[in-house]
């Protein structure tokens, strides 16, 4: 317990602060290169300015956090897309109201965000593992099933039909990648992406330099993969 | 603070601080090996690592992590945002460990330090691709690929409550209301319904346990 205690005091400290930091570095973009998601950045501009918002939305993901990692150990990718990022502005925002001194600060985000990366990641997993079995095995009969049909078929179904509708050139080349990855990789959704990648870059530029580079990693890609996953036994045992 | 902050926007300082941000993820993978808890990523990920750990077959960990790995990698720096979920929680986090549990090199996993050291190697390595990158292709693939695949993201998670109350339903009785009902609550108080349903469906399971 100890162990597990100071190991994840120094794996949210370290991974806070990097979140946290380059969350900020995310309203310099696209000058400054930064990581986060977009979608972590409408919703932290959503909040903007009030603490007790940016609080209460990171408490929301935290209920969530706190069930899967009894459910299955796992933090969900919301403790640091969501839940480092908000409660950092939120505690930076209780002092100081301007955004641009606090949020937009990646010095100060970044020290806020080890402090909260710390305590969240400690309290997540330690209070997992005092939580009773049978409880845990409640929770992963009911979220692993919701999951699985999360990843394959939901997942490759809205990734697919935002495909088709974002014109005829992204919709064929995200269904020709997504049907490959559905049967190399076995879930559509990474063929998908860099279908609607190489169709919008089409669209737009044609079939530029860049577009081509595109095309020739992702077809080095997949085979790669194919050959890692063994397709080509299952192609050889057609003949 | 202000010499640090000029410090922090600069080129040069991603690399360091994605090579900070894979150590952690990498760290919290090896915690789940380990200890069964600390994983960074959603539980249908970390089920597809799950797989390998206890049949050996991490083909599903490996390829749908890698997909993602190489396509964030290469939309990052076109659009200035480096997807964290795509690339370092689920490509680093899942498929690079899974990669090399499938080769037989368990250290950089199973031991802390190591797999501190590891995830810092594998940041720095991504975050310089990323800016070298930047430095030779400035303008190319087409940002308004990342808006239809942020809808489509978005538009997912709304299916994960809906999915959690019916898997409820199916499980039993007790954890079907729960999952209703919580995630009701939930709804009246603006909260993500995926929240009040896990919570509902564990609190009414566990007081009224149903044998199966």
């Amino acid at each position: 317990m100890l162990i597990i205690l100071i190991k994840s005091l120094i794996i949210g400290a370290i991974g806070g602060f990097a979140i946290a930091a380059g969350a900020a570095r995310m309203f310099h973009a696209p000058e400054v290169q930064s990581m986060g998601a977009f979608r972590t950045l409408g919703e932290i501009n959503a909040c903007k300015g009030d603490a007790v918002t940016h609080f209460s939305f990171g408490l929301g993901f935290l209920f969530n956090a706190a069930a899967s990692v009894v459910a299955a150990g796992a933090l969900t990718q919301d403790v640091f897309h969501r839940i480092v990022p908000n409660w950092a502005a939120g505690t930076l925002l209780m002092k100081d109201k301007r955004v641009e001194n606090t949020l937009h600060d990646p010095a100060k985000m970044g020290v806020a965000g080890a402090i909260v990366g710390a305590i969240v990641v400690a309290f997540l997993n330690t209070i997992a593992s005092i939580i009773p079995e049978s409880t845990s095995i409640i929770a992963k009969n009911i979220l692993s099933p919701a999951a699985g049909l999360m990843i394959n078929p939901v997942m490759p179904i809205i990734f697919w039909l935002a495909a088709l509708d974002a014109g005829k050139i992204t919709g064929i080349w995200g269904t020709v990648l997504g049907g490959l990855a559905q049967m190399v990789m076995g879930n559509a959704v990474p063929g998908i992406v860099l279908g609607i990648l190489i169709g919008q870059s089409t669209e737009e530029n044609g079939y530029s330099k860049a577009t081509k580079t595109m095309i020739a990693l992702v077809v080095i890609l997949f085979i790669v993969i194919a050959y890692f996953r063994g397709f080509q036994d299952k192609i050889l045992a057609l003949f | 603070m202000n010499r640090f902050r000029e410090i922090l926007l600069k080129d040069y300082t991603f690399p360091i601080l994605v090579a900070l941000a894979c150590s952690a993820i990498f760290a919290g993978t090896h915690m789940y090996v380990v200890h069964h808890v600390g994983a960074f990523n959603e539980i249908f990920v970390v089920n597809m690592l799950d797989q390998g750990l206890s049949g050996g077959d991490y083909a599903a960990a490996a390829g749908f992590a890698a997909g993602f790995l190489v396509a964030r990698i290469l939309e990052g720096p076109l659009v200035g945002v480096l997807d964290i979920g795509g690339s370092l929680m689920t490509g680093v986090g899942i498929g690079i460990p899974a990669l090399f549990l499938a080769s037989g090199i368990t250290a950089p996993v199973n031991n802390y330090v190591l797999s501190l050291l590891t995830g810092l190697g594998i940041g720095i390595v991504i975050g310089l691709v990323i800016i070298l990158i930047r430095k030779l292709m400035p303008s190319g693939i087409a940002s308004a690929g990342t808006n239809i695949m942020m809808g489509a993201g978005n538009a997912t998670g709304r299916y994960l409550g809906p999915l959690i109350i019916i898997s409820a339903i199916n499980y039993n009785i007790p954890a079907g209301v729960g999952a209703f009902i919580g995630a009701a609550i939930f709804y009246k108080l603006d909260k993500p319904i995926a929240g009040g349903a896990i919570l509902g469906a564990m609190i009414l399971a566990s007081c009224f346990p149903v044998v199966a």
